[in-house]
């Protein structure tokens, strides 16, 4: 992947292309990729493969006027031609009321979230580590089907105002659904890691085979509110749709979740369990993101909700110019966490008199962004929980559920330890109440 | 990973730039000339001759060029106008019955021969995990060159142009009550070249359009909402579907629907008959039929992510998959559709078939790889991949419910309906990992009694199981009622691709639905 210096001279060189075509404020961004894969089902190998890439976007203003164009090419001719082609653009294009000018020189911390051996997967090293997962299937007479991913980029920027950065990252996927012979079972297990030797394939193998025998033969249950427990997957499943609202100015506009009676909005509520926490950190041991938005502004640790207070809403450069607001230096992952001591996973068991333990949803979709109900299935592993035991497993289901009412101070009993699932720490939550709608055959 | 790939040029002219040089304009700088065909043949000769020298049975290479223009806008504001290309080229290998894959971005001799290497090395690092051996169904060898139909190039309309277009939609949107619109306008030209070491050599472009627009209502007192998205109507056209249909009726009506949606009366939950609009059915055959009957997820290739199918592989031919009046085909040969194609990325001739014939299902969508699997000598066409970096794999055709073979109208659908509901337009849709329960929403929901079309409702959705949903239809609209929908945002595979594909339908009735209230969920 390209270096420091290589990925910023071509930034420079665009926006010198760009500022002699007549650009008067510009910003230059490149991402180098590359990506290994190998997938698998029916307990083989199905496809594998690698690639690599190079965009570079050049985003430039004349009078106001905007302009972008990308090419995968970084050849003299081409930063040339994508200079001139963002400018073109920009001179028939009418001026950008919400234009903020580009960034000038700013201080961002070292990014931490790279390795390079994820980077150059060894292609013998993760043969041998899949074979032990197939072996792991077929000893436990299961059909397994998974995916191993590595990715690495490097991302650079500059600017006509001489904001220049530069970061690397990397991450590493693994996941398997382990199937029964006789299509009544079924599990699925995932972990990821930016550090490829950190992925355990033995330990995913293992919880997704043990979960596909111990869901054999699924009883049906009634829909209708039930208490749950859901597993790291699920609450990650589900969570994207929650920390998506926080954008002030969607709120602010009377058009989302946060948005309030009269115009306002829902900063500073206690809409949430006191035992939520919610906040954005780039220098995360666990779970290390860039440190800085997609805007370009340096991120620091943000708190979203403590204590299930809301305490900030996000502000884009153009939205916090605009309110007379400082901008928000986030966010760039989410880490849902106790706010208390977290209970084990044993502990939250234990303490269900009946219910569901829930190991995934599926097909998960906004219904109505009002209430932020989302509708979706449970998938590979659904139990029946009686007595502090877990006792049969269950056919799974649809629900219909309000995340926010998911998550209300009189709904979370218990929250375990947070569990990396990129770009999330989520831990498992107990939940007094969630509608479930239908059955569904679906093993 | 080569470190090096990406530096070859610029650093060899460092950051000195040259004041005054010419420069194309874009629609010039994209056309392929006499020059990049040779590259393409050198480059094509070099992966293909590595290949087979170091030890794949069977090889093959995409070089695809995309270049995509986007515009965005809000009420009277434009908020973004982009372009892009992306360039590259992919090789897929065959090894001992495995498969290898690599890809780059530059298009050389030398880097198509470091990518057959590293695909051929990615087949042999693999062969431990090959318990079966791949082999393909036969393809012809086809020299040939195929362009979509369109009238007028897109990329040759002036931005202006567009940008009017889409500042005259959102102005004509924003009827009194309107609160938002936001609308965007996306075209699409692929250029493609497929090579294989059978001989194949075969050029292809391609021209998309997708138009589509939100309107929102907002009541600052209550803090309520309502949207009401117009998607879905991407069409393997040129710019003449800009100028040809009637979108600023489209938008007047959106305007006028999404402040009706905030004042309309939430439905009451229960059983109803529903006559489904194209708008919103095409989702539903999207979903609960062209997905199960992809042969790859019943055999399983899908089940760690899309998931499989509720349908067996020995199932075509005999299973009951609706009511007798239910016939379905794929075809990626329809004019319009966003899957049709002159040929697959694997070479195979665009075909349409039968899927579900008299209520019955009866064939599967297939690859070369999958037709072999149940016994069958001849893809029908369907491998894809959504950029040269990707690598090909089943997706699915434009999969569309015939009409009735008479003239049935709207009002024939409604006629003997007590207590129903008329569904238009997309909302949300979810299906399980089988494709057995749906749940589906719509854009604009009205009441129907005693067969006639009444007020509107709000915060419903359908539920359903497959097998039931098309075995309660009891009627489908006549040929003039037929209209192609199609989505540019069909996901499958690992890593994640996208397809684009079309669904035609003419309105269709079911009877005895579920029907929820959302927002008392």
């Amino acid at each position: 992947m390209l270096n420091r210096d290589d990925a910023l001279t071509i930034c420079d060189t665009v926006l010198e292309h760009a500022r002699a075509a007549g650009a008067e404020d510009a910003s230059v961004s490149i991402d180098n990729s590359v990506e290994s894969h190998a997938r698998f089902a029916d307990n083989r190998i199905t496809t594998s493969g690698q690639s690599e890439d190079l965009d570079i976007t050049a985003t430039v203003w004349v009078g106001k006027r905007r302009g972008a164009a990308t090419i995968n090419d970084s050849s003299a001719a081409a930063l040339r031609q994508i200079a001139s082609d963002a400018v073109q653009i920009a001179r028939v294009s009418p001026v950008q009321r919400e234009y903020v000018p580009t960034l000038g020189p700013l201080d961002y911390p070292a990014d931490r979230g790279y390795a390079a051996s994820t980077a150059e997967p060894d292609l013998n090293a993760r043969a041998k580590a899949l074979q032990g997962m197939l072996d792991a299937c077929r000893t436990a007479n299961v059909t397994g089907a998974g995916f191993h991913a590595a990715t690495a980029s490097a991302t650079a920027s500059a600017t006509a105002n001489g904001n220049r950065r530069y970061f690397r990252s990397s991450r590493a996927d693994l996941s398997v659904t382990a199937r029964t012979p006789d299509g009544t079972g079924s599990g699925y297990y995932s972990g990821d890691h930016f550090d490829l030797s950190r992925l355990d394939a033995q330990h995913i193998a293992r919880e997704a085979v043990n979960k596909a025998v111990q869901s054999r033969n699924p009883q049906p249950l009634e829909p209708g509110n039930y208490p749950v427990i859901l597993e790291p997957q699920a609450v990650a499943d589900l969570i994207g749709f929650f920390t998506g609202a926080f954008d002030a100015r969607t709120a602010e506009e009377g058009r989302s979740a946060f948005s309030a009676k009269d115009g306002k909005t829902r900063l500073g509520e206690a809409m949430f369990s006191e035992r939520v926490n919610l906040y954005s950190d780039p220098m995360h041991a666990e779970l290390p993101a860039i440190p800085a938005t997609d805007e370009g502004v340096p991120a620091t640790r943000l708190s979203l909700v403590k204590g299930g207070l809301i305490e900030n809403l996000t502000y884009s450069r153009f939205w916090a110019q605009e309110k007379k607001r400082e901008v928000t230096p986030g966010p760039t992952n989410f880490i849902l966490e106790s706010a208390q001591a977290p209970a084990s996973m044993d502990e939250m068991i234990k303490g269900m008199k009946r219910g569901l333990l829930i190991s995934r949803f599926w097909y998960v979709r906004l219904v109505d962004p009002r209430t932020l109900v989302l509708t979706g299935l449970t998938r590979d592993g659904l139990w029946w929980i009686e007595n502090g035991q877990i006792k049969n497993p269950v056919r799974n289901l649809r629900f219909n559920q309000s995340v926010l009412a998911m998550l209300a101070p009189r709904n979370v009993e218990a929250i375990g330890a947070s569990l990396r699932l990129a770009p999330y720490m989520v831990p498992p939550l107990r939940l007094s109440s969630f509608t479930f709608t239908s059955i569904s055959d679906a093993i | 990973m080569a470190s090096d790939f990406s530096r070859r040029d610029f650093l060899a002219t460092g950051g000195a730039v040259v004041a005054g040089v010419f420069v194309p304009d874009w629609a010039a700088a994209f056309q392929p000339g006499t020059s990049d065909n040779a590259r393409r043949t050198e480059v094509t000769d070099a992966a293909l001759a590595h290949a087979a020298k170091i030890g794949a049975s069977y090889a093959d290479i995409r070089i695809n060029r995309y270049r995509r223009e986007s515009i965005t806008t809000r009420e009277q504001q434009v908020q973004n106008v982009s372009r892009s290309t992306s360039y590259g080229f992919g090789v897929r290998v065959l090894v001992n019955g495995a498969w290898g894959f690599a890809a780059s971005n530059l298009v050389e001799p030398a880097a198509a021969r470091t990518a057959a290497e590293q695909a051929v090395a990615i087949a042999k690092a693999n062969a431990i995990l090959a318990a079966r051996k791949i082999t393909l169904a036969h393809a012809d060898r086809t020299v040939t060159t195929w362009t979509s139909a369109f009238k007028k190039d897109p990329f040759e309309v002036p931005l202006e142009t567009k940008i009017a277009f889409l500042l005259k939609l959102n102005q004509t949107a924003l009827v009194p009550g309107v609160s938002f619109v936001t609308s965007q306008i996306l075209f699409a030209d692929e250029q493609k070249y497929f090579a294989s070491s059978e001989g194949s050599r075969i050029t292809q472009r391609l021209i998309r359009t997708y138009p589509q627009f939100q309107t929102t209502a907002t009541d600052r007192a209550s803090g309520d909402f309502q949207t009401r998205p117009v998607v879905d109507r991407a069409k393997l056209m040129g710019y003449e579907y800009v100028e040809e249909y009637p979108w600023l009726a489209d938008a007047e009506k959106a305007g006028h629907e999404v402040v009706e949606k905030l004042r309309a009366k939430p439905v009451s939950a229960g059983r109803y008959d529903i006559v489904v609009d194209p708008s919103q059915l095409f989702l539903a055959i999207h979903e609960s039929v062209g997905h199960s009957t992809e042969l790859d997820r019943a055999l399983g290739y899908e089940a760690n992510s899309a998931g499989t199918s509720f349908l067996k592989p020995t199932d075509a031919g005999t299973l009951r998959f609706g009511s007798n009046i239910v016939n379905i085909v794929g075809d990626r040969t329809q004019p319009g559709g966003l899957a049709t194609t002159g040929y697959d990325d694997e070479g195979v001739k665009a075909d349409r078939w039968h899927i579900v014939r008299d209520g019955i299902f009866v064939a599967w969508q297939t690859t070369r790889e999958l037709a072999p699997q149940i016994g069958q000598t001849k893809s029908h066409g369907c491998l894809h991949c959504d950029s040269w970096a990707s690598v090909p794999f089943p997706r699915m055709p434009n999969v569309s419910l015939q009409p009735a073979e008479k003239q049935v109208s709207l009002d024939d659908l409604f006629a003997d309906i007590k207590r129903g509901l008329y569904v238009v337009g997309r909302g949300v849709s979810s299906i399980d990992q089988q494709r057995y329960n749906f749940q589906f929403g719509g854009g604009v929901i009205r009441e129907i009694r005693d067969g006639k079309l009444g007020a509107m409702v709000k915060d419903a959705a359908y539920q359903s199981r497959t097998p039931d949903f098309w075995a309660s239809c009891d009627g489908i609209g006549g040929p003039s009622l037929y209209q192609l929908w199609g989505t540019a945002a069909d996901g499958k595979g690992e890593p994640g691709q996208t397809n684009h594909v079309s669904h035609g339908c003419p309105p269709a009735r079911f009877r005895n639905i579920t029907v929820l209230n959302t927002a008392s969920a």
